[in-house]
């Protein structure tokens, strides 16, 4: 433990509010926690996200589940939208009333384990999830997080548009080539019918420039490599479908929902989104499957990861982890997981996955498995959300046709090396 | 008619025109929120349509069951109502203060209440949030209530009011003996009604429309606002546009309430109060 | 004065004062003045504080992103200003007469400003789209160029003016009728009786007893036009490109997505100053044109 005094705003605000209320200073302005534990029972306060916009229901399933396994123990779930998630986390921290555990998304898990707010976790069976998950959750060797829930991007197609426009279906085995043929002559604009649709963002940008072959940043993750032959093709793809076989910003493109809408009511024949879809489209009025994405010279499929963290202000760190061990590896979680379509368990054991593959629309699920064989995780950096904006913010404007595609990676690169010195 | 009464007459036709297609335009966006609400699955991407087949409240029902409407409305309104209250009283008597008494300093001091509208509540939230666990109050209704209980915008449009009151008013009632409180209770309180009615409207609406405080500072579901409900029908990845929507005809018809009851008010105004 | 009679006097300022004075310097000003403490320090919320001094006023004041987005705030504020100021003003003027439907008109235009703003920027983006909105086919229709709205770096603030000037039309309106309400019916009579035609009433005497409605209404416009963030957030995020970024767009990505709140309080209290000296002003020159009874 530092013995160093931890800066904080707690001394001014208390030395404020002494003033303004002329009174004497009664003390320091840390104080007792709220009683935690009352008749031997412990609760756990967890904070999450994904629980919001309908499965609110099935992680209380979970959390039911264990409190009978646990008796000793009460779990108090706060969820709040992804949206807001983050903020509310944030000053939660900063104010010392974070949950004993909370959820993180691998993309802010760096920036959180490096600024030593989550406690170690010991003793983990690291033999239930997926080695690939699971280290993503690790640190300097230690293991801070453990994964949650994992979902992938898969090409999602309207067969009957592919019918009535007579091109072959996606298959495996097709490349960008391919997918760019068949948006040509998919796309009918006097039908108001578009070919593609794939957001123009950071996210697609690090995947396609997977598919090319190429890396985001170093090995030592000190300097960017995307400005490279790679990068240029991958963001090249990208832009080159805006406004050709897909739709731009002026068409509505960006607007929350956009996408979702324009599959759903039959006028967008490819569509590269997450598996999370699967559910909102059950019901669409005609017939649609999905496919492993297309590559360039390689595949690559984008990968999501959520993990569950202790915090390391918790004063109920045991039983937090014990929470966290259940909501991320126990056959209740899986069976209400699969059950629920919620994303996917994160199980090194795939036979218990078995289920998935015939629960529904679309037919061929087995691709969301295939995709697995080749996945790229986004990279993530300590100044995260400044890397994403900044890449998102050059390939728009190289997409609106304000820079070229080379301009706007060198732009983009400049911008990323800034944010890793 | 003479050609210049014909003139007035064209004008005051084409000016309530004018005011009619500007009505319409202020409508729409409500209008749009309402139809949306009731369209089946419906959606915002494509542009408004004004025509909805197969119109449902489905979506209200949805609302209804997936949030606890009643609990969430009546917090929303229990902590609007006071500090609706709360300011006008707290708001009215400062405005007294600046407008009639003389102290020395007053200008700064006027200065300073200003100036606590000039930092962002972004930048206040954490420092605030801070406070409020040092004091142990955070998720509580005081929590939720402390930083609109006076208002410097309040206290600022009630002065200009009194302001507005003609000195000569309080003096006669000095003549006849009445105190401060008299003065204020008696003649500027109700002079000042028109102001306190529109005081009253922007207060409701801050907090009614509240959002970044209480989603930091309340964590407890059964302290939940009418904003932070609404927040969590939009999902990560989809959003069920007639849902939000039923919860904005939800947000904005109280609000829209309380500026019909508090119009009356504004109008009403001078006109009965006899001064000469 | 008696030493009696000048307590008394205090303790007649401390009634009238303290309900309000207390509750705002516990529950803001001394969130402000913590606020002064983080802007001293490289603080990310998550992790503990690190004093660094005068190093962010330092950085932000030689960095070009923050002369930008001041820039573009001003440019907001001189937009929305005069938009909402005579659109509000003229309202209040029409709708204070006698009206068929005068109630309703009231009404109608105020919704839009408790509609919130996620719907309204939908709407106007849905007006303003480029290619198909309503306001450029108006626009092509009567031979006028049609411009990107808020998919151009050159038109996205106009869009956010726009569609801020029309949301807050109802807030002048309102404020100005209650102010024109307090204006005597018997003044107004007498010009008339003396043969004042309605333009001389109203620059001799509706604008001159207006002028503390008037005044407050360009203050606190502009105190919340340097404050402005809901309308670009939902509207274009800042963008195309950082073109409609403005200063409280840039404090909440520093203290909430960036990780950098220390900077993000010292930017507020650079906005803090300039509004500051922008209301010193304004109370200085009020004396010239603001009449009070």
């Amino acid at each position: 433990m530092r013995i160093t005094a931890r800066r904080s705003v707690a001394p001014v605000i208390a030395a404020g509010l002494a003033l303004a209320l002329g009174a004497c200073a009664q003390g320091s302005a840390t104080q007792s926690a709220d009683a935690p534990s009352s008749g031997g029972k412990t609760t756990v306060r967890y904070m999450n996200f994904s629980a919001n916009g309908g499965h609110e229901k099935d992680l209380d399933a979970i959390k039911a589940a264990f409190e009978k396994a646990n008796p000793d123990v009460t779990v108090q779930i706060e969820t709040t939208p992804y949206d807001d998630y983050f903020t509310k986390l944030q000053t939660a921290v900063a104010g010392g009333t974070a949950g004993d555990a909370y959820e993180l998304n691998y993309e802010n898990f760096v920036t959180y384990a490096s600024n030593g707010s989550l406690a170690e976790l010991k003793g983990v069976d690291g033999s239930k999830y997926k080695p690939s998950l699971l280290k993503a959750f690790s640190a300097d060797g230690k293991q801070y997080g453990l994964p949650e829930s994992f979902s992938n991007v898969v090409l999602f197609y309207n067969k009957d548009l592919f019918k009535a426009a007579g091109v072959a279906e996606p298959s495996a085995s097709w490349t960008w080539k391919d997918e760019q043929a068949a948006a040509a002559k998919l796309t009918n604009k006097s039908k108001k019918v578009w070919g593609d649709y794939q957001p123009i963002s950071f996210f697609e940008f690090y995947k396609a420039l997977g598919q090319s072959g190429g890396e985001f940043l170093s090995a030592d993750k000190k300097s960017a490599t995307f400005n490279s032959d790679a990068g240029r093709a991958a963001a090249e793809f990208l832009v080159s479908k805006a406004g050709k076989t897909m739709p731009t910003e002026a068409d509505g493109a960006g607007t929350p929902d956009f996408d979702s809408k324009l599959f759903k009511s039959g006028k967008l024949a490819m569509w590269h989104t997450g598996i999370w879809m699967f559910s909102g489209m059950a019901d669409a009025k005609f017939d649609w499957d999905v496919a492993v994405e297309p590559g360039n010279t390689t595949k690559a499929s984008a990968m999501f990861t959520n993990g569950a963290v202790v915090s390391a202000q918790s004063k109920n760190q045991a039983a937090a982890q014990k929470w966290v061990t259940f909501l991320t590896s126990s056959d209740e979680m899986v069976s209400k997981r699969l059950e629920t379509s919620w994303e996917l368990p994160p199980v090194a054991d795939e036979t218990k996955l078995a289920s998935y593959l015939g629960a529904g629309k679309p037919a061929n699920r087995q691709a969301v498995f295939d995709s697995l064989d080749a996945t790229v995780l986004p990279p993530v950096i300590e100044r995260q959300q400044e890397m994403q904006d900044a890449v998102t913010k050059e390939l728009s404007s190289a997409a609106a046709g304000r820079k070229s595609v080379a301009a706007a990676l060198a732009d983009a690169e400049k911008a990323v090396n800034a944010l890793l010195k | 008619m003479g050609p210049r009464r014909r003139q007035v007459r064209a004008l005051s036709l084409l000016r309530y025109a004018a005011v009619l297609a500007g009505a319409v335009v202020m409508l729409f966006p409500f209008l749009w929120t309402v139809i949306t609400s009731i369209t089946p699955e419906g959606s915002l991407a494509g542009g408004p349509t004004l025509v909805v087949e197969n119109p449902t409240l489905a979506a209200y029902r949805t609302l209804l069951d997936t949030l606890p409407m009643w609990r969430i409305v009546v917090n929303s309104l229990w902590v609007a109502i006071a500090s609706t209250l709360l300011q006008l009283i707290t708001g009215s008597m400062a405005a007294y203060g600046f407008a009639r008494l003389p102290f020395r300093g007053k200008n700064v001091v006027f200065a300073l209440y200003l100036a606590t509208l000039m930092v962002p509540m972004q930048v206040l939230v954490v420092p605030l949030f801070i406070e409020m666990k040092a004091l142990n109050l955070q998720d509580t209704y005081m929590a939720l209530l402390a930083p609109s209980i006076a208002s410097a915008f309040g206290v600022f449009l009630l002065r200009q009011a009194v302001e507005s009151v003609p000195k000569e008013l309080d003096e006669a009632a000095t003549l006849d003996g009445a105190g401060h409180l008299r003065i204020f209770v008696t003649i500027i309180v109700p002079l000042i009604r028109p102001a306190l009615a529109t005081v009253a409207v922007f207060a409701f609406m801050g907090s009614w429309n509240s959002f970044l405080w209480p989603l930091v500072v309340i964590r407890s579901p059964e302290f939940m606002t009418l904003p932070l409900g609404l927040a969590t029908l939009q999902g990560q990845f989809t959003t069920e546009w007639d849902v939000v929507m039923a919860g904005s005809v939800f947000s904005i018809l109280p609000i829209a309430v309380v500026y019909l009851l508090a119009q009356r008010h504004i109008i009403a105004g001078v006109a009965h109060t006899g001064i000469k | 004065m008696t030493a009696r009679a000048r307590w008394r006097k205090a303790g007649w300022v401390l009634f009238f004062l303290a309900p309000s004075a207390v509750p705002l310097v516990l529950f803001t000003a001394v969130p402000m003045v913590s606020s002064v403490w983080v802007s001293l320090h490289q603080w990310n919320l998550i992790s503990p504080m690190k004093w660094v001094g005068l190093d962010n006023y330092r950085t932000l004041l030689t960095d070009p992103g923050t002369r930008t987005v001041f820039l573009h705030t001003l440019m907001y504020c001189a937009g929305y200003l005069p938009l909402v100021f005579a659109g509000g003003l003229g309202l209040a003027l029409v709708l204070n007469r006698k009206l068929a439907g005068r109630s309703f008109f009231r009404a109608a235009y105020f919704l839009p400003v408790v509609t919130s703003w996620v719907v309204v920027a939908l709407v106007w983006k849905w007006l303003l789209n480029p290619t198909n909105g309503l306001v450029n086919t108006l626009l092509g229709a009567v031979g006028l160029p049609q411009p990107g709205w808020w998919t151009d770096p050159n038109w996205a603030l106009p869009a956010v003016i726009l569609s801020s000037a029309w949301k807050d039309l109802g807030f002048v309106m309102v404020i100005m009728l209650a102010g024109l309400q307090a204006i005597p019916q018997d003044v107004l009579e007498a010009a008339w009786a003396d043969g004042a035609n309605g333009w001389q009433r109203f620059w001799r005497i509706t604008l001159p007893l207006l002028s503390p409605s008037t005044f407050f209404v360009i203050v606190i416009s502009l105190i919340n036009g340097f404050q402005v963030f809901d309308q670009v957030y939902v509207m274009t995020g800042g963008g195309p490109s950082g073109s409609s970024q403005v200063v409280v767009g840039q404090i909440y990505d520093l203290t909430f997505r960036y990780g950098r709140a220390g900077e993000a309080s010292a930017l507020s209290w650079i906005l803090f100053a300039v509004i500051l000296l922008i209301t010193a002003v304004q109370i200085r020159g009020q004396r010239r044109w603001v009449h009070y009874a």
